[in-house]
């Protein structure tokens, strides 16, 4: 399998960047609906700032370069997002180690590593209408995937399903945590900003992954 | 129209017979006998001199003509309105909607009556009728009243459950049938038992058959669904008892006859599956009638499972969860014709003006001019541009104050830095909390060996941050105390306190803090008195217009052009109602009201006022409002010991007022009256 270099990681975050930058104002509306706005904002500055430290220290490994974008995203941004992805990028930055590169199945494993590392430091629960409702079926996605046999990019797609079947089903969920949560009942029939940007970054993740080899991995499917 | 004197009114001798309140009005004449006194159309025709087609004719046209309009209840609109449209979008049987407030009856209650009044229309001699658990479905059975029923059979449609509930299976079933005059037959089992094979050698008994016999041919079910939310009946029963830990469970967001269902509606199985002796959705779903009773906005994502899965023929619910689940479906409430208003938008304008150089630079920009404005109070917290530190400082001893939270508060955080008050603050970019490298940085520049005690917002991005913090500095060997306020009481009810937001009230948090601490108090009573004064602060907001960040100077909300917000959050966020705008008297009552229901007084107490504007509202408003509120807590025998009026907790540009309330005691009102000295507010 393609081994990935950390230069390559620099460009992932880059196009992770670059679509949460896309979806800035789309991201801000839905928190206007139910929170302060500042979604868009903080995804979208938060990666732009991980885009510059790695992009200075990309000769680190993978793993290590994985924390200073932890901690750059934490730098940026504080808020909520801060910390939560703080701890998403460093909890896969440990899975790493200090392995010189990393190849298709580690990026698929990003998404179950993002998973582990909010919902340790956010606890919050399935169907607390946050990020973890996109997080968690991702995860178990692209478990299920590997278990099926299916290539990174076809555990990356069922994640990629799974992620936006769990942002809409947000909708129907009372915010338990977060700013949403003094709504009550008015937060029913919105879409949770959080739970978008998630889908965002697993798309992505997806989309970055089949740029690199599109005709390896069998296509579509 | 003139009317012409019919015979018998004629015979009494009147010259014109529509009496004078009328005027020359016929139609508001015969609307007024036929609505207001009740008479028949015949009498009416008697009396008015005219023919009975006549009188028909009239009260039509008073009805075209808006003389008398006829209107269904608000409430009884809605439930209708709802019921329909539940029916429709989910292809139902039949759907009953009742209001969700009303009387003096809990929703459970109701409920369950209505559910009973909905059974006792269908159930019939000779059914076989399946019940679950649960305490809609309890307090459905014990209102039932259907009589002269024969040969009725209700069966349970689970096994039995923990003996600690009153809304057992077996409870549920024995009660509905004992009110059905019907034979009760239970399953005679546990519905979770302890392995697959115990499960296969139980279905061996030829009891248990003969029962899950009877089970299989039921007619219809009355079933109660259940959340998988931590306070939901399934989870107080110990229904499930650590099995819902388990992964397999986690796509679930509902369960009914005790099978856990995705919300899209498909069955989710997990290790459960296998040890549960009871119905499967399966068969659930071949039961000609499935009546689901079931409400409560913890519900909504599960009801809206058991819609989508088709395993509900009839539903019984109220009307804020059934408009809940169509909201989450996309529905929106459809205008009554009556209530129409002008579409039109009030202007078009594409962006708030601001002044500001780039949006990005606008949070440091700030600090920049804060530091020189108030050069003599304030510097910069070396190495970090988000944190500022009170010049007189630290000092040997004395419990360092540090506060802080998202920029856009203004003078908020660091207005409140200086003698008597904070010693450091630290912000975040626009609304969002300050990540901890600043808050360290602070915490280092200003903690004097005594400890330390962050006072901040209950928002949970900063009690992350905040908290991070105060690990890092514990590694340090620095004790840290966090006081995370919460005197927003529109955020949250009552008994939840602890989840209300922290809001202007901080004001005087930070004010008794810095006092208690200017005092050389310890750590701990610093603690305690910064406690106390949050417990004491209530504080209630309404805006009038959104505010606009920087970066997209876009309203952050919507608010229709004769609406105002109440409860509204200071970042923001959406208040907890919507109504039309009143007058600043009106205004102040709607805030003072909610805060003197809630806060325990006795005549004679004192408090203090903080009428803060929320960025916009100009001070001449404030000082409206402050006089309405000083009337209505003379009336209500409290004392004003100090009013502070002005900008000081704002929201960006928002338009709006909060009012905050610190109940004072002796102590308190000593630690207020203490001197201090800062950019927003100074005492002595």
């Amino acid at each position: 399998m393609t081994e990935f270099t950390s230069r390559q990681l620099v460009d992932l975050f880059r196009l992770v960047a670059l679509r949460l930058a896309e979806a800035r104002m789309d991201l801000g509306a839905l928190d206007g609906a139910i929170g302060d706005a500042d979604h868009g904002n903080s995804m979208a500055e938060g990666f732009a700032a991980v885009v510059r430290a790695t992009a200075s220290e990309a000769d680190l490994p993978p793993g290590r370069l994985l924390g200073v974008a932890g901690r750059s995203f934490l730098s940026a941004v504080g808020a909520t997002t801060g910390p939560l992805y703080a701890s998403a990028l460093m909890s896969a930055g440990r899975q790493l180690g200090d392995r010189a590169g990393f190849d298709a199945q580690d990026l698929a494993n990003l998404v179950p590593a993002f998973a582990d590392g909010i919902r340790e430091r956010g606890k919050a629960r399935p169907g607390d209408k946050t990020m973890m409702d996109v997080w968690s079926p991702a995860a178990r996605a692209v478990a299920d995937g590997a278990r099926r046999g299916l290539s990174a990019s076809g555990q990356l797609r069922q994640a990629e399903a799974a992620a936006i079947e769990g942002r809409e089903a947000t909708r129907a969920m009372v915010a338990a945590v977060g700013r949403a949560a003094r709504l009550g009942a008015r937060s029913l029939g919105h879409v949770d900003p959080g739970a978008a940007s998630a889908a965002i970054i697993i798309s992505a993740l997806r989309e970055w992954l089949d740029a690199q080899a599109p005709a390896s991995d069998g296509g579509p499917g | 129209m003139p009317l012409r004197p019919g015979s018998r009114a004629a015979a009494e001798g009147g010259d014109d017979v529509v009496p004078l309140r009328f005027g020359d009005d016929p139609l508001l004449w015969a609307s007024w006998l036929y609505y207001e006194e009740g008479m028949t159309q015949g009498d009416i025709a008697e009396l008015m001199g005219v023919s009975r087609p006549s009188v028909n004719a009239y009260l039509a046209d008073a009805r075209s003509r808006g003389i008398v309009s006829i209107e269904i209840a608000p409430d009884k609109f809605r439930t209708l309105t709802i019921a329909q449209a539940l029916r429709d979008h989910f292809n139902l049987q039949d759907c009953l909607v009742i209001p969700t407030e009303g009387g003096e009856r809990s929703l459970i209650g109701r409920l369950g009556d209505a559910g009973a009044r909905v059974l006792s229309r269908f159930v019939r001699s000779g059914d076989t009728l399946a019940v679950t658990w649960g305490r809609t479905v309890l307090s459905m059975a014990d209102q039932i009243d259907a009589p002269g029923l024969q040969d009725v059979r209700v069966v349970q449609a689970t096994g039995g459950t923990t003996a600690k509930i009153p809304w057992t299976p077996e409870a549920c079933a024995s009660r509905l049938a004992k009110a059905l005059n019907a034979r009760a037959i239970p399953i005679s089992a546990p519905a979770i038992v302890s392995s697959p094979e115990v499960r296969s050698l139980l279905m061996e008994e030829a009891v248990l058959a003969e029962q899950l016999g009877i089970l299989a041919e039921a007619d219809r079910i009355v079933m109660g669904i259940s959340s998988l939310r931590p306070e939901s009946t399934i989870h107080t029963s110990g229904f499930l008892d650590g099995a819902m830990q388990h992964a397999h469970y986690q796509d679930a967001v509902g369960s009914i006859v005790g099978r856990f269902i995705s919300a899209r509606g498909d069955p989710v199985i997990g290790p459960l599956h296998d040890r549960t002796i009871g119905l499967d959705l399966e068969q659930l779903r071949r039961i000609p009638q499935r009546i689901a009773v079931a409400g409560g906005m913890d519900k909504v994502a599960a009801i809206l499972a058991a819609l989508r899965g088709g395993y509900v023929s009839i539903l019984v619910t109220d009307i804020a969860t059934g408009r809940g689940i169509l909201t989450a479906e996309g529905y929106r409430d459809t205008p009554r014709r009556s209530a129409a208003v002008s579409e039109r938008p009030l202007r078009a304008r594409t962006h708030v003006k601001k002044l500001i150089n780039s949006p990005q630079d606008a949070v440091d920009e700030t600090l920049q001019g804060a530091l020189l404005a108030h050069e003599d109070l304030i510097a910069p917290v070396p190495g970090s541009s988000r944190a500022v530190r009170a010049i007189d400082g630290p000092r040997p001893g004395k419990v360092a104050i540090v506060v802080g939270g998202g920029a856009g508060h203004e003078p908020a955080f660091w207005g409140y830095v200086g003698p008597g008050l904070a010693d450091a603050a630290v912000v975040g970019n626009i609304f969002a909390s300050p990540p901890p490298d600043p808050i360290i940085a602070a915490t280092r520049a200003v903690q004097g060996g005594a400890g330390v005690l962050y006072i901040y917002g209950n928002f949970s991005g900063d009690v992350m941050n905040f908290d991070m913090a105060a690990e890092a500095m514990a590694a340090e060997g620095t004790e840290v105390r966090s006081i995370i306020t919460t005197d927003d009481i529109a955020s949250a009810p009552r008994e939840a306190r602890s989840a209300r937001r922290g809001v202007a009230g901080n004001v005087f948090t930070f004010k008794i803090a810095g006092a208690a601490s200017a005092r050389m108090l310890s750590l701990d009573s610093c603690e305690a008195l910064a406690r106390h004064a949050n417990a004491r602060t209530y504080t209630m907001g309404l805006a009038l217009e959104p505010g606009s960040l920087p970066e997209t100077r876009q309203p952050s909300f919507d608010l229709g052009p004769d609406d105002m917000e109440i409860g509204v959050g200071v970042h923001g966020e959406p208040g907890v109602e919507r109504r039309g705008v009143g007058t600043a008297d009106a205004c102040a009552d709607i805030l003072l009201d909610r805060i003197l229901e809630e806060m325990p007084s006795a005549e004679g107490d004192e408090v203090a006022l903080l009428i803060n504007s929320l960025g916009s509202t100009p001070t001449m408003e404030l000082y409206i409002i402050l006089r309405r509120v000083r009337k209505r807590l003379k009336a209500h025998g409290l004392r004003v010991h100090s009013s502070l009026v002005g900008p000081y907790y704002t929201s960006l540009d928002m338009a709006g007022v909060s009012l905050s309330v610190l109940h004072l005691d002796k102590e308190l009102k000593e630690l207020l009256d203490m001197p201090c000295r800062s950019a927003a507010l100074t005492i002595g």
